[in-house]
């Protein structure tokens, strides 16, 4: 399939995007998380992409407002991969279906490396120094940590692109049905996440005596053997029929469930 | 021991840089990190970074990441109890940051805080963006960063000036008010996912979020198993679709002859 438009975009503007994968979480919040900063993020590009049409353009920002959430290290893989798209004038429910499917994987990959991986280890190495006497051991300490994240930063935006232009290249006729997959992957990855993020415990207990021993009894720990992350999962669901069916505003139900969390806990049903 | 305002600035000012880091995911905003600029603009770099190294061991696994939970962080010890180690004589770094800590639990309410407030960022900088007010949209994606700032600078300025002061004022926030905000932090998270399955959810899609659920529920799998089993279920979704597809295009979709067929490679191999 023929690409319905010629790209624009140069390498100068790829890593001017890769840059800005730095402004990512700047308005991170709990309505969208890191959605703002991901608009953001790819602002420039997209007004060069679309500068021949304003109302274009402020459609494909305002709908990369929405909700994302992921590791900013390898982000850049992303928004590579999704400028190529639209740069090419791909289907941009496409290009959703993709930059959604990456968002579990990436923050993965990103929290492995640069959590759990990268900061305990240079953070042993260099505390052990700065312990013994080197005053000067944080200095290497940031410098290794900054350099090895911005060169994953700068590998992971190249290796974006390059994936973004040869999917174009090849594979463009069968992109419904991969972003179906990505689609299918990221929503597994979402609803896995979904379950251990979100946090409902109830506080109730009861005593009872069994052949003369009292035991207590949490109402939380019968609900888990019926079906783990039963609360979570019913939250969840609970906050969706306010979203799709009563169209609730994002800030309502932040609104809602902080009174909820504190007057819930207050009375000691929650904890 | 008091010191400057024009120190009391400073160590604002790092603080507000070492900060604003974690949004940027640039690692400053680690213990032993913030211990050496306070230990440089206090004039005690090597208690700072003895006491700094004690931090960062206890925090290791904490710092630059996704949002949605929000640990203890590192910012407070490192501000606080750099001041507390380098002010009280004979204090050890240990006993510092324990007398610390209380402030690492203080900052994700703050964070929580900012995160809350900016909840509704979507809807204004949609706005913003749909009136063509570009300025005003930078000033939006920028806000957590400011309020990050604003916090930290405050917070170091104060600490700097006055420790026991920010101690009393922890100590005075009132325990069921922690304790709700505590659950009311595990409730939010809900949000986001329901927003993101409001526009992605469709029927076929179903299964998807089942297995999610199977996988992290009572398989315990980590993130990247859980997308490996994603994929298991999407690419057996992919094939068996083309499958289906293929199935229609012939003179009549028999089951069982397509079964048989394969049936008989698979015997053959």
């Amino acid at each position: 399939m023929a690409s319905s438009r010629k790209p624009v975009l140069t390498k100068k503007d790829y890593l001017n995007s890769i840059l800005r994968s730095y402004v990512l979480q700047n308005a991170q919040n709990y309505g969208t998380m890191q959605g703002t900063g991901m608009a953001n993020s790819i602002m420039p590009q997209l007004r060069k992409i679309y500068k021949d049409d304003e109302a274009e353009f402020k459609r494909v920002t305002t709908s990369n407002l929405e909700f994302y959430n992921t590791n900013p290290q390898p982000y850049p893989f992303v928004t590579s991969i999704m400028l190529a798209m639209y740069d090419s004038g791909q289907d941009e429910n496409d290009v959703r279906a993709i930059k959604f499917a990456l968002m579990g994987p990436l923050a993965g990959i990103g929290d492995a490396l640069s959590q759990f991986g990268l900061a305990p280890l240079f953070s042993s190495i260099f505390a052990s120094l700065a312990l013994q006497g080197m005053t000067w051991a944080p200095i290497p300490f940031i410098l290794c940590l900054f350099g090895i994240t911005f060169g994953v930063r700068m590998l992971m935006g190249y290796l974006g692109w390059k994936v973004g232009t040869s999917i174009i290249d090849t594979l463009s006729d069968r992109m419904a049905a991969i972003a179906d997959v990505a689609s299918m992957l990221g929503l597994t990855v979402i609803a896995g996440l979904s379950v251990s993020f979100v946090k409902v415990n109830l506080a109730w207990q009861y005593t009872q005596v069994i052949k003369g021993k009292t035991q207590v009894v949490a109402i939380q720990t019968i609900l888990d053997k019926i079906m783990p992350y039963m609360l979570p999962i019913a939250l969840t669901y609970f906050v969706y029929w306010l979203i799709t069916k009563k169209k609730w505003t994002i800030y309502k139900i932040v609104i809602l469930l902080f009174v909820a969390g504190v007057l819930l806990s207050v009375l000691g049903i929650l904890k | 021991m008091t010191y400057s305002i024009v120190q009391a600035l400073l160590v604002g000012l790092w603080a507000a840089f070492c900060f604003a880091g974690q949004q940027w995911g640039i690692y400053t905003n680690r213990a032993l990190f913030i211990s050496f600029g306070i230990g440089l603009i206090l004039g005690d770099l090597q208690t700072a970074v003895v006491f700094g190294a004690t931090a960062e061991l206890a925090f290791m696994g904490f710092g630059v990441g996704p949002g949605g939970s929000t640990p203890p962080n590192p910012l407070g010890p490192g501000v606080v109890g750099t001041i507390m180690a380098i002010s009280i004589s004979g204090l050890k770094p240990a006993a510092a940051l324990s007398l610390s800590y209380p402030f690492a639990i203080l900052i994700p309410f703050v964070i929580t805080f900012i995160f809350s407030v900016n909840a509704n960022n979507l809807a204004w900088s949609r706005k913003a963006i749909e009136e063509g007010k570009y300025r005003r949209f930078h000033f939006l994606a920028n806000t957590t960063l400011l309020g990050f700032i604003i916090f930290a600078f405050c917070f170091g300025f104060a600490a700097t000036l006055s420790t026991s002061a920010l101690k009393v004022f922890v100590q005075a926030i009132p325990q069921w008010l922690i304790s709700g905000l505590t659950v009311a932090g595990g409730l939010l998270p809900a949000v986001g996912f329901a927003l993101i399955m409001s526009t992605m959810v469709k029927k076929e899609y179903i299964p998807a979020l089942i297995l999610g659920y199977v996988c992290v529920a009572y398989l315990k799998m980590p993130v990247i198993g859980l997308a490996f089993a994603g994929a298991v279920l999407a690419f057996n979704n992919y094939y068996n679709g083309r499958r289906a597809d293929k199935k229609d295009h012939g003179t009549n979709g028999n089951d069982d002859g397509s079964n048989e067929n394969e049936g008989g490679i698979e015997d053959g191999i």
